[in-house]
């Protein structure tokens, strides 16, 4: 079974398109994974979808998708079987309509590809499919939507998978082409999120494993910005599977080590590929309590690499940075952007 | 300081554990380098620390189970990657001894995961973490199936001590 190939094959792209990368992705369907927490923060989801469909890309949403369940798995509340049904589940309702899915999500990119590697323990596999099959059985008569092999476990699913921050630094040189503003030299923090770091996917690969993560880096330098190396660049946002939620004092400690790294090195923002990074990293209830607990006040903004682009690419300040949750004087950085 | 003098080294422990989740029985090649330490954002806040963990569970030492250090755990995966040997994977250790402390009765009370409650209600009634997802819901024949393959788990649990708590404040109130 092929469980450890879900990853979208991006050297194999670069080779067969070295000169324009996004020819590859030009017949096929792209859907967008929905992550949850888009909710707060729905210029994640259009900050990607709207560029795409400019860029004349088939893109789709599954709406039989659901959430991925990392967070329940991860607080033992679902286990293994259960957490790799419901991504098998998913799995093969998006398998069904798109050949590739794209996750503006570290949380939901890793669910998705450490449910799938759960699978080669033959145990968790039987228990899985028995799932499955218990599903089968009682969803029959209901006559609902269903297609062949929707409550299999698939052998090769076709449907590739990529990270949003991947996905952009392989077309870099159509996003480039495509943005009205530049960064104008500010300086730019970058928080890549544990889950992309820490794929240990990397470690099949000695070449992967060693060479520094530098993508989110060399898209800030593209844009024209100037990325700023801090102490605590790969350090954890605070969320740590809802550590921020259970043991809000140590976590935001983290928090404020993080953003505090950034500012003292004088970044004028932070930007991350996660959504629940950037949940943890800007939410003003958590700013406020590091700042009574840590006495200092922190207004580094922090922004989602799909809404930096939107912005770039002059879209609407509504529609890229939503009013639902700003982070603190995330309308300055707009301002001079677009000035 | 390490108390490893004041217990007697066994292997049930650890075979338990492998019993249930197969990869663990990979901790045996731990060689206490402490790399897994280092770059652990817990350890920088808390007692948590994975080398004693491990040295704990290899000479059988339950006490592990009730420390509240493993709840610190970030499940952030560093401790996997920056480790030097091949498949030790610590993250699902933890998973797996949470899971095994709440077992016993020594995990946090269900009190104690409030917003898993409110999580786990949405999740089983929607399909998604946050309430109003954006753009289309997911249709009810899709939410029975995750009800279906959520049945017996934990997840239920919570979901169901949410609505006791509910009625009996609910009574209270009157």
């Amino acid at each position: 079974m092929n469980t450890t190939n879900l990853a979208l094959n991006l050297k194999k792209i670069e080779e067969l398109y070295p000169e324009n990368p996004i020819e590859f992705f030009r017949d096929k369907k792209l859907c967008l994974f929905k992550a949850c927490l888009e909710k707060y923060f729905p210029g994640v989801r259009y900050g990607i979808e709207d560029f795409l469909i400019d860029l004349g890309l088939n893109i789709l949403t599954c709406k039989n998708q659901s959430c991925c369940s990392g967070t329940f798995f991860q607080r033992n509340l679902i286990t293994r079987a259960q957490f790799g049904a419901i991504n098998e589940r998913n799995l093969s309702e998006i398998n069904n309509i798109a050949d590739i899915l794209l996750f503006s999500c570290n949380g939901c990119y890793n669910s998705l590809i450490r449910g799938r590697e759960f699978l080669n323990t033959p145990d968790v596999r039987n228990k899985a499919q028995d799932i499955l099959n218990q599903l089968k059985n009682k969803i029959k008569e209901s006559n609902t939507n269903n297609y062949p092999g929707k409550f299999e476990i698939i052998e090769d699913l076709k449907l590739k998978l990529v990270h949003d921050l991947d996905f952009f630094y392989l077309i870099r040189n159509t996003v480039v082409n495509a943005l009205k503003y530049d960064l104008k030299n500010m300086k730019v923090a970058v928080h890549y999120g544990c889950h992309y770091l820490n794929l240990s996917r990397d470690k099949d690969s000695v070449d992967e494993y060693i060479k520094p993560k530098t993508k989110l880096e060399d898209l800030v330098t593209l844009f024209g910005g100037n990325p700023v190396d801090y102490q605590e660049r790969e350090s954890c946002c605070g969320w740590g599977a809802s550590q921020v939620v259970i043991h809000p004092k140590e976590a935001l400690k983290i928090t404020y080590n993080k953003l505090k790294s950034a500012e003292n090195v004088g970044a004028d923002f932070m930007v991350t590929p996660c959504p629940t990074c950037l949940y943890t990293l800007s939410k003003p209830e958590y700013r406020e309590k590091m700042q009574k607990w840590y006495g200092e006040k922190l207004d580094i903004p922090t922004i989602h690499l799909n809404e930096l682009i939107a912005i770039l690419r002059g879209c609407e300040e509504e529609r890229c940075i939503t009013l639902r949750r700003k982070t603190p004087r995330i309308e300055e950085i707009f301002e001079i952007i677009t000035q | 300081m390490d108390d490893s003098s004041n217990s007697e080294c066994n292997w049930d422990f650890y075979e338990e554990l492998v019993d249930d989740v197969e990869e663990n029985k990979n901790i045996i090649q731990c060689i206490s380098c402490g790399k897994c330490v280092g770059d652990c954002p817990a350890s920088k806040v808390s007692n948590f620390n994975v080398r004693k963990v491990i040295a704990k569970v290899l000479r059988g030492d339950k006490s592990v189970l009730k420390d509240s250090d493993i709840w610190y755990c970030y499940l952030c995966e560093r401790c996997k990657r920056v480790c030097p040997k091949d498949n030790i994977n610590i993250p699902l250790l933890i998973i797996n001894l949470r899971n095994e402390s709440f077992k016993k009765g020594y995990g946090p009370k269900y009190n104690d995961l409030r917003k898993y409650v409110e999580m786990s209600e949405r999740f089983l009634k929607t399909g998604v973490v946050l309430d109003e997802p954006l753009g289309e819901e997911l249709p009810a024949e899709r939410i029975e199936e995750l009800n279906e393959i959520c049945n017996f788990a934990r997840i239920k649990y919570v979901f169901k001590a949410s609505k006791t708590n509910k009625k009996s404040k609910k009574k209270i109130e009157k």
